[in-house]
């Protein structure tokens, strides 16, 4: 048994390793000095240097991109954690008429695409008066489908008992969904704040609609500069330094998460 | 989770949008083609104008590449939000004038004495076409380029040839690329020549071959013809093909520019063909010794005009109107557009901004650059018709499928005609088929 | 009494705040895109004129979405199927905590982290003929690159493994979430039994996870049609069309050939489309819960 799963192990280090190499070449790139010779080599054959991460810091005001783009991703998520839970416990917990109709109602979100949305949901966003916010940003987002779909399918799947005892005992339902479901829902959550915040730190094409001042811009917009140059070359170098740059929070996060997102996925309510 | 309102009202204070005062304000939308220090400096000239005078408040807002920016300022002006002014492609100008985007800048000519004659024989004639439709202003030149071809001077010394004797005719060209082109067959270490082929840079470099092959490529004063089915073009499709599958120096299927330049530098290539605006990025970056040169002729030396202009949106108020014309004239300026050129290596469209001391000065010093200027008076204006992008596509599918060996020239370009016309029937029909 | 009206009332209570906020993001987006795809704008003109089903009719005889469409099935042929076993058999190789499982589970996420904009580039390098990162280690063992991005019968499958890539790892995440819901027994008895590994697997772990297959399946179908960035910013469809797929086709359409009633008669096909498979397929998981349990 132990050889089997040592085997398993390192097999999936090596998948992990291959996974992996797009990063190991960005972090190499990163520090590499000359941007044209040997690029694409994996190995640190040079002297670091730090000249192309004070090249991408320069083109732009970087504290304020990741203020702005904090605001935005941990805005977003803490909003929708309150209309994902509400709604995810009145579909997998409450029965009322119309509940599988505007349950795949709720799932049209899902399926629009941003070519349709930008003009009407720019539009609206001027007629609230948001137009040049993070407000503006973050206002779309703020119920989400995914979310729902994932917190009915999270509370689902604990059972009943729980609550019950907790609703005999004379607590109401938000007493209930509060020190009950949402504890037990840990997993469920992490994963789903995860995933928001992944997509709404690196979201590009809307906050470059909606933002209209260098003081609100966002990491991804601050990047694009460098990145989406066509008639000049590329500079491989600064443009690996700025992805590092844009994806560090993430990543750090992640790497603190680590522990505690396991221990959420492994030990969740589920064993009492 | 007690942050939660804390952080919603600290986003609501402090990012709520600004409110306007006395000053007009208003927006400049502008793309970044070449590289990220230009948004810095674009930010930079565009404080100076702000700190220069006390009625227009100009904000920049950097807005992506050249498509992004032309998403935006529609959805903007259609969400009741209009840039005043923004940097557009300038190939973009019909299309959005087509689908009446666009202010006619006319009226400011006026207001200002002069007429379009007048403000436009500063500029180089090559730019006139691209920044007027059906006899009206506009647009205003103001970041240019066209291609050139780049070389490798030590590839040329060890291949034997001429290093200050770049190829100037498509003979020369592919006898040149032949001798610069080593190994063979499955294993070719370095190609002779390389052309950008991704969709947008092939157009563009279509239209370099089709002119120097004699050719028009399109009617510049009517936007429902283009000439893809014609012996100009079908000589220029035939190089290509020879170019990979006779000659065997230029590399199979699409490559895109990005992806040629990085072999020039990288010295898998010898000859390239690409655009000015590349100019200071391989002037930093080439280790070896390079050189430029016209594009090679197969009749004529023509080149097409590319690069991005200034237009103002409709839904602007007049104070509005007035203030960006205002910014307009200065960004427009032969001293700032020489100081644009200078930093970021594309050609100022003004003949009078090389007039100045510092400009001359810099052209002393940076002979590629003089190379670039002296190919100008052979300047040809850039593509654009109704449905510029779908009728440039037409061919790009085609001329792709032959760097691909999927179809012969001779059929490439009998359909990319095909299909062009059926995309511009609609505009032909309600114009030049709008009969009495 | 009043608490039997107000029982009656809290789920709907409950879900106000998103469906005001769905209302005023997505369903009146909905309604503009179906009055959009029944008109069209003449040229020239300010008004928009009812066409009926016009742009319908034009879609379906138009070559390049046809050609998109036959993309779209390759790709999700080439994408789903793959990278949710893939992904299934990461969450098995990892369900156990270790550390150095949970450092692999990280380098398996990693690539949905990367920030599009830059990813493309990146990806634009590692594909690179003869110079980027694929060639040049292809080379170092003997072997000879492909111009992966342009050669029209490539490009496709390069976007497919890219999109394996970065799908495979989140899809994961939610495969180690099903296996915890799973009884602990099951899966020990499929470890510690080798040899029966594999029939335990597809007799008991696989039926037992068909929730979140399910699930799995709706995000990973939605992602084929709604998840375009990377041909935006790789290969704008090219070459030749090869990797133009649905939602290229519709950008294209809404903004670069100004035809909105066009690109919106293709995204409401794509989103009944989508809206009919996650119907079929949740109700399929709905049963299969009930049937579990």
């Amino acid at each position: 048994m132990r050889r089997a799963s040592l085997i398993v192990t390192g097999l999936m280090l090596i998948v992990a390793f291959f996974w992996s190499t797009p990063f190991l070449w960005t972090l190499v790139a990163s520090f590499r000095p000359d941007s044209a010779i040997g690029m694409a080599s994996l190995m640190p054959d040079y002297k670091p240097t730090w000249a192309n991460f004070a090249e991408a810091l320069d083109t732009g005001n970087f504290a304020i991109y990741y203020l702005n783009t904090a605001i935005v991703a941990f805005g977003i998520l803490a909003v929708q954690i309150v209309t994902i839970s509400l709604a995810g416990y009145a579909f997998a917990r409450l029965s009322f008429p119309g509940r599988e109709a505007i349950f795949y109602v709720f799932l049209l979100q899902l399926m629009l695409v941003p070519p349709i949305l930008i003009v009407p949901n720019l539009r609206t966003i001027v007629d609230l008066g948001l137009y040049g916010s993070l407000l503006g940003v973050m206002a779309p987002y703020f119920a989400s489908a995914f979310g729902t779909f994932l917190m009915r399918q999270t509370f689902r799947q604990i059972p009943r008992d729980f609550e019950e005892a907790s609703v005999i005992d004379g607590a109401h339902w938000w007493q209930t969904l509060w020190h009950v479901l949402l504890p037990m829902a840990r997993p469920g959550l992490i994963a789903f704040s995860l995933v928001s915040l992944m997509a709404h730190w690196n979201e590009f094409l809307w906050p470059l609609m909606v933002l209209n001042e260098p003081r609100t811009q966002t990491l991804t917009i601050g990047l694009a500069t460098f990145a989406l140059g066509t008639e000049g070359g590329k500079e491989w170098g600064v443009l690996a330094a700025g992805t590092l740059l844009v994806m560090f929070p993430l990543l750090a996060l992640f790497a603190v998460f680590q522990r505690q997102f396991v221990n959420s996925f492994m030990f969740s309510g589920l064993k009492g | 989770m007690r942050w939660i309102p804390s952080l919603a009202a600290a986003a609501l204070a402090v990012l709520a949008p600004a409110l306007a005062d006395a000053q007009t304000k208003i927006d400049f939308f502008f793309p970044v083609p070449v590289d990220g220090k230009l948004a810095k400096e674009m930010t930079r000239l565009v404080k100076v104008y702000n700190e220069s005078q006390k009625d227009v408040a100009v904000t920049a807002v950097y807005t992506g590449s050249y498509d992004e920016t032309k998403l935006k300022a529609q959805a903007a002006a259609n969400a009741g939000k209009p840039p005043a002014v923004v940097l557009m492609s300038a190939n973009f100008v019909l299309d959005l004038k087509l689908s009446g985007d666009l202010v006619s800048l006319e009226p400011m000519l006026k207001a200002d004495g002069t007429t379009r004659e007048k403000f436009l024989s500063d500029f180089w004639p090559a730019l006139h076409a691209n920044a007027t439709v059906d006899s009206e202003l506009y647009a205003v030149p103001f970041q240019n380029s066209t291609p050139l071809l780049y070389y490798n001077k030590d590839h040329f010394k060890e291949a034997g040839l001429d290093p200050e004797k770049p190829p100037r005719t498509w003979a020369k060209l592919v006898a040149d690329a032949k001798k610069l082109t080593k190994g063979s067959g499955d294993s070719i270490e370095r190609y002779g020549f390389a052309l950008p082929e991704g969709y947008d840079y092939m157009g563009w470099i279509m239209e370099a071959l089709c002119m120097s092959n004699g050719g028009r490529y399109f009617n510049d004063e009517y936007g429902g013809e283009v000439y893809y089915d014609t012996p100009s073009m079908l000589g220029a499709a035939q190089l290509v093909e020879d170019l990979v599958f006779k000659h065997k120096v230029m590399q199979q299927g699409v490559v895109e520019g990005g992806a040629v330049s990085t072999n020039f530098l990288a010295g898998k290539v010898s000859m390239m063909l690409l655009s000015t605006g590349s100019l200071s990025f391989i002037r930093e970056n080439m280790k070896a010794n390079y050189g430029v040169a016209f594009v090679p002729k197969n009749v004529r030396n023509a080149v097409p005009i590319g690069g991005g202009s200034l237009v103002m949106f409709k839904g602007l108020n007049d104070e509005q109107k007035t203030a960006g014309w205002k910014f307009i004239k200065w960004l427009s300026s032969a001293e700032t557009l020489a100081g644009w050129s200078r930093f970021t290596g594309y050609f100022a469209p003004r003949k009078s901004s090389y007039d100045l001391p510092e400009m001359k000065d810099f052209i002393a010093r940076n002979p590629d650059a003089k190379v670039a200027l002296d190919q100008l008076p052979y300047a040809k204006p850039w593509f654009a018709t109704y449905q510029t992008v779908a009728v440039r596509k037409a061919l790009e599918d085609e001329i792709q499928a032959v760097l691909n060996g999927k179809k012969k020239a001779a059929q490439a370009v009998k359909d990319a005609q095909r299909n062009a016309d059926a995309l511009m029937k609609p505009y032909v029909d309600q114009t030049a088929l709008k009969l009495p | 009494m009043r608490m039997k009206r107000m029982r009656h009332a809290l789920p709907y209570l409950l879900l106000t705040p998103s469906l005001l906020l769905l209302a005023g993001f997505t369903y009146l987006p909905i309604v503009r895109v179906v009055w959009d795809s029944l008109h069209d704008r003449p040229l020239g003109q300010k008004k928009s004129l009812f066409v009926g089903l016009r742009n319908y009719a034009g879609l379906f005889s138009d070559q390049a979405f046809l050609k998109a469409v036959t993309n779209n099935l390759i790709y999700a042929v080439g994408t789903v199927p793959l990278s949710m076993a893939l992904a299934l058999l990461f969450a098995l190789a990892l369900q156990r905590s270790s550390r150095v499982n949970a450092m692999l589970r990280a380098l398996l996420l990693f690539p949905s982290m990367v920030p599009l904009v830059a990813a493309a580039s990146l990806f634009f390098f590692i594909f690179l003929p003869g110079v980027g990162l694929f060639d040049y280690y292809l080379g170092k063992i003997g072997l000879r690159g492909a111009n992966w991005l342009g050669d029209p019968d490539i490009a496709l499958w390069s976007l497919i493994g890219i999109t394996v890539w970065k799908n495979a790892g989140y899809y994961m995440l939610f495969y180690l979430a099903g296996l915890q819901t799973l009884p602990g027994d099951v899966l020990e008895a499929a470890t510690i039994d080798g040899a029966n590994a594999w029939q335990r697997l597809r007799h008991v772990i696989v039926p037992l996870l068909a929730p979140t297959t399910a699930f799995v399946l709706v995000i990973a179908l939605i992602n084929v049609l709604t998840q375009v960035d990377h041909v935006i910013v790789l290969t704008r469809g090219g070459p030749s069309n090869a990797t133009k797929l649905v939602l290229y086709y519709i950008f294209e359409q809404a903004h670069e050939n100004f035809a909105a009633g066009k690109a919106a008669a293709a995204s409401v096909l794509s989103v009944a489309f989508l809206l009919a498979m996650s119907v079929v397929s949740l109700k399929t998981m709905e049963r299969g819960t009930h049937a579990a349990s």
